[in-house]
């Protein structure tokens, strides 16, 4: 009960601050891509998490997401959320591709593969220039602003849209995390070789994870090409700062928690964007170094991510308040 | 199914892991309500029979059915669904989850079976230790208790056929008689059992028929009592 008073609490606050923010200004921009890479990084933990395999190569349903819903609203004049259950069509089936030949790897062996499939695809946007457009990107086309059109002339229902999104994503999480597929894929994290002998099918559970994760990113990747109107191969299909940032965020809040990507995208995407600022001119690429130096921190000290300390300061916090 | 069918019949099995063959024609046989074990030294491939059954093993020719189905055409985790439950060699418990939840899971193939909990009441009496300890981390037992949990978790299933590789490995000598003990009730409970041993001794004072495996081949089989007196395995596996 208290919990899911707390919930609420958080979602309420949520929903009022994009209404303080300037709706035209730079903040509501970092709190949208903030719920938008919460949500990528929710997305990631469920095959990241949940099912224990690392994988960088998730900008690969990304950017098949926003390629996707883009060319259909280019070529065809198809509304983005058509385009969107498009695009998650198809990043299954991506998914699935990959997954087939790769889910029998483990651990740096799983990691590789799937960061050289993003890769591919990122090599394939940019010479496709028949589809894509090639290494120039596409620009979203403007359309007279309608929710059927997914078209607004304020950034503020495009924060709206981002923290449903994440809503929605985390509640299925969550879903799977308690359901039997939960127990299953924590089976086979604990121990593959038990799993198999008491008769669970560890390659379908694996599939299944992946599947779902794929349609779901590439779904996320049209949210991005709305807000972001212009993207090109290197943007969408990047490994550094899609692949491996959502991972990065997933592991530094708490990889295999609802809460850790949430909290590791509220703390990574605004720092980011204030040393992006901060040192554009004099030294650009900084912030990467801190991010690493940070990483390195978080795995020394606090292996299980930002979650740990959040739960000791609750535990402190209700241990005082019943005192 | 007929009394004189076997419920285990292996037949010319090959197995072996990549260019590698560890077993070469195996024959071996196993009634309904039998107690067998196979013994021989470290490598001889014992755990690689046990894990053909199972369907672990990649490369597999030869015959194998279990109480009238082919099992080289089932995945491995359709295996259970037949009747059959393995042990696996070196415990495997789901360290991170309780005693229960680890006892439930092996019941995972049959999770709508209405009687789990008298299921569960069952493996308690079998193992008292697990009924003090089953709200505690699987992976903060004692070897022993592991053994019993990775036990538990077999007899969940309420197999047919229960398959136990090296039960004994790594235990303390007290342990391994209280296991043997519950081997023996199991058995007589009406399950039959499939024991691979290095402890050897062992195997032949609970199994009531053995074969000896050498080199990935059958070398000697007979009623324990047989063996026992066998002076070949006298002098290469009991010491005498």
């Amino acid at each position: 009960m208290k919990r899911w008073i707390a919930i609420l609490a958080v979602i309420a606050i949520a929903a009022v601050l994009p209404l303080l923010l300037s709706p035209t200004g730079y903040w509501i921009r970092v709190l949208t891509f903030t719920l938008l890479f919460a949500a990528m990084a929710q997305v990631w933990n469920i095959i990241g998490g949940l099912a224990n395999q690392t994988s960088l190569g998730h900008a690969a349903f990304f950017g098949i997401g926003a390629y996707t819903s883009t060319i259909l609203v280019l070529k065809f004049g198809i509304s983005p959320w058509i385009g969107m259950f498009a695009g998650g069509f198809l990043g299954g089936v991506a998914a699935l591709i990959i997954a087939v030949p790769t889910m029998r790897l483990q651990g740096h062996y799983f990691a590789l593969a799937t960061l050289a499939f993003g890769e591919v695809m990122r090599v394939i946007a940019n010479v496709w220039t028949s589809l894509t457009g090639g290494p120039v990107g596409l620009s979203v086309p403007f359309v007279p602003p309608s929710i059927a059109a997914y078209s607004f002339k304020q950034l503020l229902p495009h924060a709206y849209i981002a923290l449903i999104a994440l809503i929605i994503v985390t509640v299925i999480f969550e879903a799977i995390r308690r359901s039997a597929m939960g127990y299953r894929l924590r089976a086979i994290k604990e121990n593959p070789a038990a799993a198999e002998v008491i008769g669970i099918d560890t390659t379908k559970v694996k599939l299944q994870t992946a599947v779902i994760s794929g349609v779901l990113m590439a779904m996320l990747g049209t949210l991005y090409a709305q807000v972001a109107v212009f993207f090109d191969p290197d943007t969408v299909f990047s490994a550094a700062s899609i692949s491996i940032r959502v991972a990065l965020i997933a592991i530094l809040g708490g990889v295999g928690t609802a809460i850790g990507p949430i909290l590791g995208a509220l703390f990574i995407i605004p720092v980011e964007e204030l040393m992006n600022d901060l040192f554009s001119s004099g030294a650009a690429g900084l912030s990467q170094l801190i991010f690493g130096v940070i990483l390195i921190a978080v795995i020394l000290w606090r292996p299980r991510g930002f979650i740990t300390v959040f739960d000791s300061l609750m535990a402190r916090f209700s241990s005082k308040a019943r005192s | 199914m007929s009394a004189s069918q076997p419920l285990l019949e292996i037949k010319g099995l090959n197995a072996g892991y990549g260019e590698i063959e560890v077993l070469h024609g195996i024959d071996l046989q196993m009634f309904e309500g039998e107690f067998v074990c196979i013994i021989g030294a470290n490598t001889a491939g014992k755990s690689t029979i046990l894990r053909a059954i199972s369907r672990l093993v990649p490369h597999v020719t030869g015959t194998l059915r279990f109480a009238g189905n082919d099992l080289s055409s089932r995945a491995s985790h359709d295996i259970p669904t037949l009747g059959i439950a393995h042990v696996p060699e070196g415990r495997h418990v789901f360290s991170d989850m309780m005693v229960e939840e680890n006892l439930m899971l092996g019941a995972f193939t049959a999770r709508h079976a209405k009687d789990l909990s008298s299921r569960m009441e069952g493996i308690f009496e079998l193992f008292p230790r697990l009924r003090e300890r089953r709200g505690q981390l699987a992976g903060t037992l004692s070897g022993g208790e592991q053994q019993m949990v990775a036990v538990g978790r077999a007899l969940m299933l309420q197999p047919k056929l229960l398959l136990l590789d090296e039960p004994s490995h790594g235990l303390a000598p007290k342990v391994v008689e209280e296991m043997h003990d519950a081997f023996t009730k199991i058995h007589s409970r009406g399950t039959s059992i499939l024991l691979v041993e290095q402890n050897v001794g062992l195997a032949l004072d609970v199994a009531t028929r053995g074969y000896v495996l050498e080199s990935g081949r059958i070398a000697l089989q007979g009623t324990s009592a047989e063996l026992n007196e066998n002076p070949a395995v006298r002098a290469a596996y009991l010491g005498i």
